[in-house]
């Protein structure tokens, strides 16, 4: 990781330095379900994330720079999942799309559909809806970045080896694309 | 055949049917557990049934009735359905394989059995086909407890099974 995780960049070569990462995000989709379908819209001409700086779909986790967990994750998966995210290299982020990555949405009962991504890999960004339209990822892309932006590279990596071992966890205060927090839980059971 | 007719010519030529029933344009017969693959292999050789196409067996959890085995067959030549159902007591859930009769019937009973606790006796390779090896129980037991349940209360309105549609 060289000098950024050990020096604190004075403000304008910080500003430099996250101008060029939240504007160049390969993206890694982890397609599940139906959320998939409406991810795929967004990259595509109407939506067109391409235009924020998000390139879709990186030839493998190890060339992306963030995840999009889009559906149903069950407990069979969930290994491949948290394999995936480990192949990510740092800094990485990770978007939860759609109520049954966030929280098993109207899977929520089930005897084989994780309850959460975040009980596998830390999540920056939630995204509710069933399925979310592409215009509430795209709000959750703009969120990301703006926190991308302001945030220390130095402090970003100290964070995450201090979180790196507990079982579940977020990386930091998850956003929630229109407002409220993760603990509210009219949003987590929407 | 007519469902009437499949009905009357599984009860002459096999004997085994203890009753029938024509629901939604199709018929259900009932047959003892030991006449399961000798009937299974009437409809398959028998030149008037011809039923080529097994569409799947599951199992139906009766609770104190045990649980109901059922098949459905359909045949492409002929373009007829029957379903043929089977009783097992809860606390002996066995039954013959059918996967001798039709490969196919393979893996819908390595399901049933992952997912009800039906054994198959004679079956070639009963594992687990869809769910983890390392679960535990049946879930599609009506007496499975879901975990989250016994966790948190039903968030919702109604239980599922209440909402009126």
């Amino acid at each position: 990781m060289g000098l950024t995780d050990k020096v604190n960049f004075p403000q304008p070569a910080k500003f430099i330095l996250n101008w060029g990462r939240k504007y160049s995000l390969w993206v890694m989709n982890f397609g599940l379900a139906c959320c998939a379908i409406e991810l795929i819209a967004a990259s595509t001409s109407r939506h067109d994330f391409i235009r924020l700086g998000v390139i879709p779909v990186a030839h493998g986790p190890r060339q992306a720079d963030m995840l999009v967990v889009a559906g149903t994750l069950t407990d069979k998966m969930a290994p491949a999942l948290k394999r995936v995210y480990e192949q990510i290299p740092e800094p990485k982020y990770v978007i939860s799309f759609g109520s049954c990555s966030n929280c098993g949405g109207p899977f929520w009962d089930s005897y084989s559909v994780t309850k959460g991504v975040d009980q596998i890999v830390p999540v920056d960004v939630y995204v509710p809806g069933c399925p979310p339209r592409p215009e509430a990822l795209l709000e959750g892309i703009l969120l990301l970045q703006e926190r991308i932006g302001k945030e220390s590279l130095k402090e970003h990596y100290a964070r995450r080896e201090v979180a790196e071992p507990e079982p579940a966890f977020t990386s930091t205060v998850p956003i929630v694309v229109g407002g409220g927090s993760i603990t509210d839980t009219s949003i987590r059971d929407e | 055949m007519t469902p009437d007719e499949i009905a009357s010519h599984l009860t002459e030529a096999t004997g085994a049917i203890e009753r029938s029933e024509v629901a939604h344009g199709e018929v259900s017969v009932w047959v003892p557990n030991d006449k399961w693959v000798e009937v299974a292999t009437h409809l398959r050789d028998c030149g008037r049934c011809h039923f080529d196409f097994p569409t799947f067996l599951t199992a139906v959890d009766m609770e104190d009735q045990g649980f109901e085995i059922v098949l459905h067959m359909y045949s492409v030549r002929r373009q007829h359905h029957v379903n043929v159902k089977t009783q097992v007591a809860r606390d002996a859930a066995r039954l013959p394989t059918l996967s001798g009769v039709w490969n196919g019937m393979n893996w819908c009973e390595r399901e049933t059995w992952e997912l009800f606790g039906v054994d198959f006796i004679g079956h070639p390779n009963l594992v687990k086909l869809l769910l983890p090896v390392e679960f535990e129980g049946f879930p599609l037991r009506k007496d499975f407890l879901l975990m989250t349940r016994e966790a948190k209360e039903w968030p919702g309105m109604k239980e599922p099974a209440e909402v009126e549609h």
